[in-house]
């Protein structure tokens, strides 16, 4: 029966017969039990499809529309005690069948690596398939609508804007992974998403930007079947606006509120300082600290997969290990490392999850607005430009730009000033944390206020 | 169906240009970590992407599917940009382009197995281990791909090319008293597997020892306004993101560059040349032909201080009615090509680096990076310093690491007041990011830079 599948009534009439889940379900199927007749020994197969679109208006104009659907297949082979992967968009049997030949021709002449295991029974995933998919049908002309709309809140009608662009995407996407010690899981999500970016006239030649974007696992999350039309367009121009006529202000040490939009900037260093890779290789400031502060009390963080309707939202990890809720730091004290089994078995440790789902900070109070109302003399940063973390020390350096506040006052915007320290230290300097996470990504960290930040300006 | 029949489909809303891009890649990597070679990835991919232009506005699709039916429907769909209905003819026929070999594969990927690859990484591995007790851990990479590309426009244009790209990279861990240090280093050249030559491993390996070694010593420095000397080679990053990018005349077509009234206008002080060069043999950014059928070619952007050409795609040449620059470039058939770099580095000078150095009395020379952002309205650009030295009364005195340095891009271009006489082309794993991934290289002159902010301590 599978054999007749692969010798190819798989054809492009043919999958119209099955429906997304059933062809991934195959398709996975077909190439874990070809790997395992090619003498692959332990195997685990993972297939997507996606199918997505995409519209743009550039002022007042339709400017692209995009539009696409692909499948991808991933087999991971841990054949004799040694490890190695493959990948293709070609999903046909012949395609998949030569990929393997290929592939496990490699693997066989690679050193042998003992901790590379499949996910043990107790660790993996059981229940049910993830949905997190909205089917309503979007037609292109609403598309359209929702971008003239939104962009006409501000072109023709803000005059210092040069430009203004909106875009609207949204995909499906299918997944399902099986592994050959019985692994068999699923997922099917939807995610809509609207962006908008201005352009405004600003001091001589200058032209500050700025942009705007909320998106969601429903078409509700980006003002679909809203009365109102989105105003991403007119508060991306509003920051825009806001940005003009810049200047540096004197080095020195101030209190700093970054604002939710960016504080992931700041968190990830963490992340992957408490990451297997990083930590197996030596290459984390934060090696041996675990149980450890690491940051002030103000500071808990909690990895959340479950909470449904979230960026994030998961029921298993890219190997298939169940998902469960964790707090990563309590009050300031490092509670875990995110091990996958490869690294758990490096490190002689117990896997927790490759990596986090969907991450949030509780029990702020206010708002970036309120948090820099209380600063005598400090900067309110709203975006990084550019810089980096050294993973191995935990030290950092960031452009910024934002704006000056005095006696909790918005004065002045403030740019090419640079943000520099070491993360250690910057996390012990956490003061409070705002209320106000944005709701559409998976790391959903608040505005957060530090005291005495060292920038270097005039 | 034929490729006539498809850009004629295409058309067949009233597009004014339609092109086919076809693409099939195979990858590979194998990676040494904790001393041994003991994970290997393959990639097997292709498609085809479809385009419609209509005056400045894009139709795009693309289908990883060879079926005819799947093709039709994606030049449909890529059709809707244009919204009337005409008969459309297609290019009575097709003329193939006679492109120069920039690649001149001496030994194809894929006629090279694992087997001959992996010595070169424990060589590598053996000799970083051999040269400092301090070393820790290595991890090295070594990836080849090779794309085959077919084009076809509807201005009867058709070109084939087969692009190879070769990358190693390596990362090195030291401890010393308890403080580790990490660095990398990395050769990437389009070229075949005569890339691998003993010589180029011990270039990285003693590249990467004296790499992370250096940083035990050094700190970050005080920060604050101050001249920079750049040196010759990577710090070509400074005309890439200063510059480059606001040269990209899809920003410049909507009037959101920071240059978009420059041309033709001095721009910096006579004597500064600064090219993007798509003919340099074997290079990263190297191309025998554009992504949209352009021959790749050598576009002076500034010539003796004054701006004399951006980087045009097809869409950006029609508006400004210019010939195309070859820099209409995509990361693969998933996307639409767009203005990217090749190429970027500024022509000698007559400066020696010495001269430079003993010019300033107090400033930063820096001389190996690792990323960098530009803000391309406003014009603030920063990029990341690795290493480097203080200069102090003309002379290097501390070394210096892990600091941001930011400026504005037209008016660093003006303070550049000296260049030297020692242009490096810098072959390292450089990637840009705009929208997509692509390939480029970068290099430059040591340059004076009279005053930008540097990140630091106070």
């Amino acid at each position: 029966m599978r054999n007749a599948f692969c010798s190819c009534e798989f054809t492009d009439r043919g999958r119209t017969l099955m429906n997304e889940k059933e062809w991934l379900e195959e398709t996975c199927r077909y190439a874990l039990e070809s790997s395992l007749r090619k003498g692959a020994g332990q195997v685990r197969v993972s297939a997507v499809r996606d199918v997505s679109n995409g519209l743009t208006v550039l002022n007042d104009s339709l400017e692209k529309i995009q539009s696409a659907v692909e499948s991808s297949l991933m087999i991971r082979f841990f054949t004799e005690g040694r490890y190695g992967s493959c990948s293709t968009n070609r999903t046909d049997p012949a395609e998949i069948d030569k990929l393997i030949d290929q592939a496990l021709s490699s693997v066989r002449l690679l050193a042998p690596d003992p901790c590379r295991i499949l996910v043990p029974a107790g660790l993996r995933y059981e229940g049910p398939p993830l949905q997190a998919a909205d089917h309503r049908e979007i037609s292109t002309e609403t598309k359209k609508s929702l971008l003239f709309d939104c962009v006409k809140s501000v072109y023709g009608k803000e005059p210092s804007l040069i430009s203004v662009t909106a875009d609207y995407a949204d995909y499906k996407r299918w997944l399902h992974t099986l592994d050959s010690s019985g692994l068999n899981c699923s997922s099917e999500e939807t995610w809509y998403s609207l962006s908008a970016e201005c352009a405004v006239k600003g001091r001589g030649d200058t032209r500050p930007s700025d942009w705007e974007f909320s998106g969601g696992f429903s078409p509700e999350s980006i003002g679909l079947g809203s009365q109102t039309p989105s105003d991403c367009a007119k508060r991306a121009c509003k920051r825009a606006l806001n940005k003009r006529n810049p200047g540096k202000i004197a080095s020195g040490r101030y209190p700093v509120v970054v604002e939710n939009r960016i504080t992931s900037t700041l968190l990830s260093p963490l992340i992957e300082a408490i990451s297997g890779g990083s930590l197996q290789q030596q290459n984390s400031f934060l090696l041996g600290k675990l149980g450890k502060t690491i940051a002030a009390s103000v500071l808990t963080l909690v990895d959340d997969p479950h909470r449904k309707g979230s960026p994030g939202y998961r029921f298993f990890d890219n190997e298939g290990m169940a998902t469960v809720k964790r707090t990563v730091i309590e009050q300031g004290r490092l509670s875990m490392y995110f091990l996958n089994t490869y690294y758990a078995n490096k490190m002689q440790m117990k896997p927790t999850i490759s990596s986090p789902s969907l991450l949030s900070v509780p029990m702020g109070k206010g708002n970036a607005l309120s948090l820099a109302g209380s600063l005598k003399n400090g900067i309110f940063v709203t975006g990084f430009i550019g810089g980096n973390c050294n993973t191995a020390t935990g030290d950092f350096s960031y452009g910024i730009e934002g704006v000056r506040v005095e006696n909790g006052q918005i004065t002045h915007p403030v740019n090419e000033m640079v943000m520099t320290g070491n993360m250690l230290d910057l996390w012990q300097k956490l003061l409070a944390t705002a209320d106000d996470a944005l709701n559409s990504t998976a790391w959903q960290i608040p505005s957060l206020l530090f005291d005495n930040i060292e920038f270097a300006g005039l | 169906m034929n490729q006539k029949k498809l850009l004629e489909l295409a058309l067949g809303k009233g597009g004014d240009y339609a092109d086919l891009y076809l693409e099939q890649s195979l990858f590979h990597e194998i990676i040494l970590r904790d001393g041994k070679v003991n994970a290997a990835d393959t990639n097997s991919e292709g498609g085809l992407g479809i385009r419609v232009v209509k005056g400045q506005n894009t139709g795009y699709a693309y289908t990883e599917s060879s079926f005819a039916h799947d093709r039709e429907k994606a030049a449909k769909t890529a059709s809707y940009i244009a919204d009337g209905t005409i008969t459309p003819k297609g290019p009575a026929r097709f003329t193939t382009l006679k492109l120069p070999d920039r690649y001149n594969i001496l030994t194809p990927w894929d006629s090279i197995s694992p087997q001959k690859k992996m010595p070169y990484l424990y060589e590598l591995n053996e000799l970083i281990f051999s040269a400092d007790k301090r070393v820790k851990k290595v991890t090295a990479r070594l990836a080849d791909s090779t794309s085959h590309i077919e084009y076809y426009n509807s201005l009867g244009i058709h070109c084939t090319d087969i692009r190879p790209l070769a990358s190693l990279s390596v990362s090195c861990i030291m401890e010393e008293n308890s403080q580790r240090e990490t660095a990398s280093a990395s050769r990437s050249f389009r070229m075949g597997a005569e890339f691998l030559r003993p010589d180029l491993i011990k270039e990285l390996a003693r590249e990467v020892v004296s790499r992370t070694a250096f940083l035990f010593g050094a700190g970050q420095p005080h920060g604050g306004v101050m001249p920079v000397v750049m040196s010759a080679g990577s710090s070509g990053i400074l005309l890439h993101e200063a510059v480059g990018h606001a040269f990209e005349a899809d920003f410049v077509r909507k009037n959101t560059s920071i240059f978009s009234d420059k041309m033709g206008k001095r721009i910096c002080r006579p004597g500064i040349t600064v090219i993007d060069d798509g003919t340099i043999p074997a290079n990263r950014g190297a191309l025998n032909v554009d992504d949209e059928g352009v021959p790749g070619q050598k576009t002076y952007m500034v010539t003796d201080g004054i701006l004399t050409s951006f980087l045009h795609d097809r869409i950006s040449a029609r508006f400004f009615n210019v010939q195309p620059t070859g820099n209409g470039r995509r990361e693969s058939f998933r996307y639409m090509p767009l203005p990217r770099m090749r190429t970027t580095y500024m022509e000698n000078g007559t400066d020696s680096e010495e001269s430079l150095i003993a010019s300033v009395k107090k400033g930063l020379y820096v001389d190996s990076f690792s990323n960098g952002q530009v803000q391309i309205g406003a014009g603030d650009f920063t990029f990341f310093v690795k290493s480097g030295y203080l200069i102090e009364n003309g002379k290097l005195t501390q070394p210096v690491k892990d600091t941001n340095i930011i400026g504005n891009g037209p008016q660093t271009l003006a303070k550049i007041t000296g260049v030297g006489n020692n242009c490096l082309i810098d072959n390292g794993t450089w990637t840009c990011g705009k929208e997509q991934s692509c390939e480029v290289s970068c290099g430059m002159p040591s340059v004076l830079v009279s005053s930008l902010t540097v990140g630091g301590r106070l």
